[in-house]
């Protein structure tokens, strides 16, 4: 947060949205800024897309308002450039003329809305509930991953070749043949997996499967 | 006889006292005396009859000289009247040829015998003879007076010749009414006269299809003389000579005591002259003259002044519509440039307006809260009556652009003018990816401009230059705008892109009306832009730079030369 003069608040909380809005015409840019204000959403306004970029992002819930049209570099290649950099920010597009192509290519690569200035109040608060809500529910998504890859981490390389076997739906029996162990090895492997997975069921098991995509290479 | 008659008488008076005297006496007095006066007599016969013989001898000489002398004379005279180089004739009353000298009838081409006997009239072409005949009947009417015409004659090869005929009728001693008749060759001078009169016809139909009249003033009289084409001009009628008073009496008012100023300087230092001024016509109508002159010295050392006046009115006439054209040229052009820019302009509006209405929400919002925040609703109308103002003044720019106005130059800071154009053009910047690097010197002096028309040139120098870079990929697109003081009397603008360039042989051309490089416009733009800076006294050219790209370039003087011509 620090060196960042257009962001004067402190992140403190954790879990309250922000709402980022990059625009290089300051009226439109405090605008926006007041308007989400009055209806009690934290905002962080910037005038370009690399003072954007030079800021730390917070661990929260939030969206980017983006003009289409900015300095230097278009709203459309930012948008890209976020999605090379593995920043998964839910986007809302603004732009001064209605351009049919132009909020194609952006719904298709991903953008929350694309709305036109001057845009009505609503839809933009819409637009911005929505994206936050997107926003949060991939972030409990990529929480609850990263904590199965975390289980997942805990098993033995044999371990893991047996989970990937056994959710593919393979017998024990075929799983001993195909890994050349005892058919009671391989019991003892699914004992070991079901309890540091945490899992509890078999159909349990498979969905954390499919979540972390394990599939046996050799089906 | 006589004699002794009277020297009878003598003697009888001597003795006469002596009455006493005897008869004889007296007779042989009387013989004596008779004798005596014989004698006298018979010698004085004697010497009369000598002086007598002499006499006549004498007068039979004189006699003959004279015939010689007059006989001479006549030969002479008749030399003088065949080859004198006069014509010389003698005709009756009926126009007979009775006599003509040889130099008269080879004047004619003819024989002196081809015309004896003939009528005069033959000489003469037709249409003269009725003139001829009259000449010769007035004549006629005044025996003695000599009458004089000028006529044409024909000759025997049908050519003509002019003549001045002296005639006069004389009565000849057989009682006979003749006209003689003197005639000298004038055609040289005719054909002279001809020709100076045709030189003036020439001159003064030149005068009228120029409109350009002469004059001449002779400063120490106040003389001054006026060619018809001058007359007309003016409005007057001929007259053999006019006056300043008459001159200024026509001149306009508003430029009478102007043409005054030029016309008491001219009298006072001699020198050559050249005003323009306007002439009110007594109809109410105005026309516009030009006057020159030249000093030269006349015979007496005294100044004189040789000019010429020409009515410009239909040329100022034309001057005007062409400038009028010239404005809604430049006008239409203006307004499609701002067609170029309707998405620039449009974002420039809309900017904002979406403020405005994203302000105007938040204000609802804040006001409508269970506890209204009204700090935070004034500070957002505020920020709305900001906006809402930014937005009213892009469209004054605009509507200022699209309007059509007159020339309105007013002092004003240039770059101000080109700020104004940015604002109109960031659209148009960015859509095309171009970076705009404005290099303003601050602190420049005023210039006297027409700030629209100067805002047209900058904007289409930035569009131009826009447009010159569309094809460049491998570089950035930059745009530079500098003013700054050139020398001390003159502002520089530059506007210089790294696009496509110009051309070397183009780059004289780009300033022609209709050269375009472009696949779309009218290539009147620079073309426009030239007749704005000329009319600003400044000078627009272009040329490549060292690297990639052009600069355009104009300046704009501080001082304006007033225009009091």
């Amino acid at each position: 947060m620090i060196g960042r003069p257009t962001s004067p608040h402190n992140v403190a909380s954790a879990e309250e949205p922000i709402v980022f809005v990059i625009d290089d015409d300051a009226s439109v840019r405090e605008a926006l800024r007041n308007l989400f204000r009055s209806v009690g959403f934290r905002v962080e306004v910037f005038g370009s897309a690399s003072e954007f970029l030079q800021s730390k992002l917070p661990d929260v819930p939030s969206c980017l308002i983006l003009d289409i049209r900015l300095p230097r570099v278009s709203g459309l290649d930012f948008q890209a450039e976020l999605a090379d950099a593995g920043i998964h920010i839910p986007i809302i597009f603004m732009t001064g003329h209605g351009d049919i192509p132009m909020s194609v290519r952006a719904m298709k690569a991903g953008a929350v809305d694309f709305l036109t200035k001057p845009f009505r109040d609503q839809d933009m608060l819409d637009a911005v509930t929505t994206a936050i809500e997107r926003d949060r529910n991939s972030r409990n998504e990529a929480k609850i991953l990263s904590s199965l890859q975390a289980l997942f981490a805990t098993l033995t390389p044999r371990e893991q070749e047996v989970m990937a076997l056994v959710t593919a739906g393979l017998m024990n029996k075929q799983i001993a043949v195909k890994i050349g162990v005892a058919e009671i090895t391989v019991k003892i492997h699914r004992g070991h997996i079901m309890k540091k997975m945490a899992a509890k069921s078999l159909a349990d098991l498979v969905r954390m499967a499919q979540t972390l995509g394990i599939r046996h290479a050799a089906s | 006889m006589v004699l002794a008659l009277v020297a009878a008488a003598c003697i009888w008076l001597v003795l006469g006292p002596a009455p006493t005297a005897p008869g004889y006496l007296i007779a042989i007095v009387l013989l004596v005396a008779s004798v005596l006066a014989s004698l006298i007599m018979m010698r004085m016969i004697g010497s009369t009859r000598r002086q007598m013989e002499a006499a006549l001898q004498g007068r039979a000489r004189a006699e003959h000289s004279a015939i010689e002398a007059l006989r001479n004379s006549e030969a002479q005279w008749k030399e003088v009247f065949e080859h004198n180089p006069v014509m010389y004739f003698m005709v009756d009353a009926t126009g007979t040829v009775l006599s003509v000298n040889s130099f008269g009838a080879a004047q004619l081409g003819y024989l002196v015998s081809e015309l004896l006997g003939q009528s005069v009239l033959q000489v003469f072409f037709e249409e003269d003879r009725d003139l001829a005949q009259k000449n010769v009947a007035v004549c006629l009417e005044n025996i003695g007076q000599t009458h004089s015409w000028e006529i044409r004659k024909i000759r025997k090869d049908r050519s003509a010749l002019w003549v001045r005929e002296n005639a006069k009728a004389v009565r000849r001693l057989d009682n006979q009414l003749i006209v003689l008749i003197a005639c000298e060759d004038i055609s040289e001078r005719k054909e002279a006269e001809n020709a100076l009169r045709q030189s003036e016809t020439y001159l003064a139909e030149a005068q009228r299809l120029s409109h350009t009249g002469s004059f001449g003033w002779r400063v120490a009289t106040g003389e001054i003389v006026w060619s018809e084409e001058t007359f007309r001009i003016f409005g007057y009628d001929k007259a053999p000579f006019v006056t300043i008073d008459t001159v200024l009496q026509r001149i306009h008012p508003d430029d009478r005591a102007r043409a005054q100023q030029t016309i008491d300087r001219a009298s006072g230092d001699g020198n050559d002259f050249d005003h323009g001024y306007q002439l009110l016509m007594p109809d109410g109508s105005i026309k516009h003259v030009h006057a020159m002159a030249h000093a030269v010295k006349d015979a007496s050392d005294g100044i004189e002044f040789v000019g010429a006046v020409t009515d410009i009115t239909a040329r100022k006439r034309a001057e005007e519509e062409l400038h009028e054209a010239q404005a809604n040229l430049a006008n239409v052009t203006r307004v499609m440039a701002l067609g170029e820019l309707a998405a620039s302009i449009a974002h420039e509006v809309n900017q904002p307006l979406a403020a405005v209405v994203a302000n105007a929400a938040a204000c609802l919002r804040w006001l409508d809260r269970e506890t209204p925040n009204l700090e935070e609703a004034r500070g957002t109308v505020r920020s709305i009556i900001k906006d809402g103002s930014r937005a009213g003044e892009v469209i004054q720019r605009v509507r200022a652009l699209v309007n059509k106005t007159a020339d309105q130059k007013a002092p004003l800071q240039i770059n101000e003018v080109v700020n104004e154009v940015i604002t109109l053009v960031q659209h148009e910047l960015f859509s095309h990816r171009v970076s705009l690097r404005l290099e303003l010197a601050p602190a420049l002096p005023l210039v006297i401009a027409d700030r629209i028309q100067l805002q047209q040139v900058i904007l289409n120098l930035v569009i131009n230059g826009i447009e010159a870079m569309q094809a460049v990929t491998n570089r950035p697109r930059e745009l530079v705008i500098r003013t700054y003081p050139d020398k001390a009397d003159q502002i520089l603008v530059t506007v210089k892109d790294c696009g496509v360039g110009i051309a070397g042989e183009n780059a004289d051309r780009v300033f022609n009306a209709f050269f375009t490089t472009k696949s779309s416009g009218m290539g009147m733009g620079l073309s426009i832009c030239r007749s704005i800076v000329d009319a600003h006294g400044g000078r627009l050219s272009a040329s490549g730079n060292v690297g990639p790209g052009a600069t355009i370039q104009f300046t704009l003087p501080l001082r304006q030369e007033d225009d009091t011509r």
